[in-house]
């Protein structure tokens, strides 16, 4: 009976140990959710948008947000930016020569591309109508001053 | 856990070779510098990597399966390549069975190229190249063949780890580091790496196609870039911007 009690007491008392395993667990669930949100999977094309995804950064200063974008093989003059709502901002560029799947050795799919795009969420205030647009080397940089 | 990665070896393998590790890391420089290596020298696959510890994939080329992980060589040199990002539990396991073998093979040296990221990449023409070597005869000999050297820093990954592995088994070992972008492909640096280790071993290889290439590289490597950028999230590789403190 006094067995059963401790035992019963033991399973109602989770110790600090068992506490601190669920928080890690959890936090762990999170960091992946997180992971996913940021890296989602999925292809890195769309061939109803005739689109290649680009890769991109964001930097958040305290004045500025700084958007970055790999795009190469592309006409500068056509770069595009953007701002889609308050938290997101898309950036596109035509390609210089359209690129077909058979180009990059591909001939299982079909599908050819005449853009580069990518999509950023931001989630700082941030005045896109002064945003000013850079491109050197294949990189587009965008900045925006952050809204006070 | 040494057991869990193997090396199958498909053809003989010489010894006294010199050992090329580029494997995806910032920017891709190692892995671009080293593949185009590989095709210009017409090195021949001469083993493979297998492991439980990585993804079950195979890479179709010409359509014949492959595993990410191979070694190509000719009777002076043996280059491994990774076209998988390695997750980071898989790195320890697998860097140290790249070590040992290359023990085993009695290889001269192991070199890894590879990036520094910096953050105003795009302001840089040409990227400048450091080395690092797990000893100063090799730091001498560097600087005599006129590389500038990474004197402090932090390296962290797959460099580091074949720099720890090679101190411990006593094999001579070399970092060749470009300028890079840090989550952009960057063929432009893996041209300038490229040159330097050409320079440094006398190993003749015109980069030219490889700079003319530069824009199909970056398109091509988007999806490898992105794998390889989460792990390295993962393994904290942004501590390679910071400021060492020994006084």
């Amino acid at each position: 009976m006094f067995r059963g009690n401790s035992m019963s007491e033991k399973q109602r008392k989770r110790s600090i140990f068992d506490i601190m395993s669920e928080y890690v667990e959890e936090f762990e669930t999170l960091a992946d959710e997180l992971m996913e949100s940021a890296f989602p999977e999925g292809p890195s094309w769309n061939t109803e948008t005739c689109c290649l995804h680009a890769l991109s950064n964001v930097f958040i200063t305290p004045r500025e947000v700084i958007v970055t974008a790999d795009l190469p093989n592309i006409e500068p003059e056509t770069v595009k930016v953007e701002a889609v709502d308050e938290n997101l901002i898309e950036i596109t560029a035509k390609m210089k020569k359209k690129v077909r799947f058979a180009d990059l050795g591909i001939y299982h799919r079909q599908g050819e591309f005449s853009f580069l795009r990518c999509q950023d969420h931001i989630h700082v205030a941030f005045d896109a109508e002064k945003m000013k647009i850079s491109y050197k080397g294949g990189i587009v940089e965008v900045r925006f001053p952050r809204k006070k | 856990m040494s057991e869990s990665v193997k090396i199958v070896e498909k053809k003989p393998i010489p010894s006294e070779a010199t050992m090329l590790i580029g494997l995806p890391d910032v920017g891709l420089v190692g892995l671009i510098a080293t593949s185009y290596l590989i095709t210009e020298l017409k090195l021949e696959e001469v083993a493979y990597m297998d492991s439980d510890l990585l993804p079950p994939v195979v890479v179709l080329h010409k359509g014949l399966p492959h595993a990410p992980l191979r070694i190509y060589g000719n009777q002076n040199l043996i280059a491994v390549i990774s076209e998988l990002a390695v997750p980071v539990p898989a790195i320890y396991s697998i860097m140290r069975k790249i070590v040992d073998w290359g023990q085993e093979k009695k290889v001269k040296r192991i070199v890894s190229m590879g990036g520094i990221p910096v953050e105003s990449r795009q302001a840089i023409t040409e990227p400048q190249v450091f080395g690092a070597a797990s000893n100063q005869e090799l730091l001498d000999t560097l600087t005599k063949r006129g590389l500038n050297l990474m004197n402090e820093g932090y390296i962290v990954g797959p460099q580091a780890l074949s720099m720890r592995y090679s101190i411990s088994k006593k094999v001579p070992a070399i970092a060749i580091l470009a300028q890079s972008f840090y989550n952009y492909p960057d063929p432009e640096a893996a041209a300038m790496a490229l040159k330097e280790f050409s320079r440094i071993f006398e190993i003749k290889v015109d980069v030219a196609k490889l700079l003319e290439k530069g824009e199909e590289i970056r398109l091509k490597a988007r999806d490898i870039m992105k794998r390889t950028q989460q792990e390295m999230n993962r393994m904290k590789k942004s501590q390679e911007y910071d400021l060492p403190l020994y006084v």
